[in-house]
């Protein structure tokens, strides 16, 4: 099963994307990005009344919500946000404390993963040439969609040099970019309970969809 | 940065201009080179481009308080957002109120950045919306 673990929709301040238009585009260019369903990461908030099950069923496509939140070691997404965590964190706090997410979180049930790893400043091997390690990060995002140049293969590196596991993501903010990156499970995902146990058991890898085209 | 965030939601500024004429609606239409009659033609069926809303502001951009930490720092215009209600036509007078919308930071590959993001409101004179319209500016 393939998932896009990383996109935003016109919630967030710098995509104007409607969720449905992501799906229609997956629907035409199936051939090219073979997804099963997209999770929203929305930047810095969280809305548990989101309900897609409408476009699911029209799709026939898993669609689940999630949040990009930023801390002092960059950006993480967080998936399995519940109430718990929405009363621990402020997910509007640009300085969150990125070891008390990464424990934290678990405690309560999710769980949050660097991602872009490799990017300038908001990426978490720019901390790391600082700062000591953070304890408890399963994954991160070895693939996504939105890198430049040097940024994958700084991951890369990472990803050999900490054991961490690795997954993918479009960090789609147009239409278009949905898909581009993704990560592949094993076992089938319904649901965001499905989707935190599969992560946390770093049962998960990335997959490049970036340079296939069908003529 | 701390953000005052009372002030969000606070009308700081009203104003009311002067009555639309024909002219002046197709005049912007023409310039920003639509050519479809409704906005380019007088005459009864006429309507004001749905951008020539953006002309409109009160007599200030911004608020006497916003956050003191933004003065003198760079800043651009990240952009529009419209919310579109009934079109402008010839003898319409828009009444613009003015409040900040939303204040927040964010963190990118450049590094920090606070937004501001300052809403019009454009009513006419029958008290119809005619746009919402909601300016980003960015602070570094």
């Amino acid at each position: 099963m393939i998932l896009d673990l990383h996109l935003h929709s016109e919630r967030s301040d710098d995509s104007r994307a409607p969720v449905e238009a992501y799906m229609k585009i997956l629907q035409r260019k199936r051939a090219e990005r073979a997804l099963d369903g997209i999770v929203l990461t929305e930047h810095r908030q969280f809305d548990p009344s989101r309900d897609f099950r409408d476009l699911e069923d029209r799709y026939g496509m898993v669609i689940l919500n999630a949040a990009e939140i930023e801390t002092d070691y960059g950006h993480m997404l967080v998936f399995g946000v519940n109430a718990d965590i929405l009363a621990r964190f402020d997910f509007t706090d640009v300085r969150l404390p990125a070891q008390e997410v990464v424990t934290e979180i678990s405690r309560l049930g999710g769980i949050a993963l660097p991602c872009h790893p490799g990017r300038p400043n908001v990426g978490l091997c720019a901390h790391y040439e600082s700062k000591s390690t953070l304890e408890g990060v399963v994954a991160v995002e070895a693939l996504n969609g939105g890198s430049k140049k040097g940024e994958d293969a700084r991951v890369a590196e990472l990803i050999r040099e900490r054991g961490y596991a690795a997954y993918g993501g479009s960090d789609a903010h147009l239409v278009s970019f949905v898909g581009m990156c993704a990560t592949e499970f094993d076992r089938e995902i319904r649901c965001m309970d499905d989707l935190v146990g599969e992560l946390r058991a770093g049962k998960c890898r990335p997959v490049d969809f970036r340079q296939r085209r069908v003529a | 940065m701390e953000f005052d965030r009372s002030i969000i939601g606070r009308e700081y500024d009203r104003a009311d201009s002067e009555a639309v004429v024909a002219e002046e609606l197709i005049a912007f239409a023409k310039a920003v080179g639509e050519t479809a009659p409704c906005y380019t033609e007088d005459g009864p069926d006429l309507v004001g481009h749905p951008t020539f809303c953006l002309r409109y502001r009160g007599r200030k951009f911004f608020p006497d308080n916003l956050p003191k930490g933004l003065l003198g720092r760079m800043s651009f215009d990240a952009g529009k957002d419209l919310d579109l209600g009934v079109p402008i036509r010839p003898g319409d007078r828009i009444h613009v109120s003015s409040c900040v919308h939303d204040l927040y930071e964010k963190t990118g590959r450049s590094g920090s950045m606070s937004f501001v993001v300052v809403r019009f409101t454009l009513t006419n004179q029958s008290g119809e919306h005619v746009a919402t319209i909601d300016n980003r500016m960015m602070y570094r």
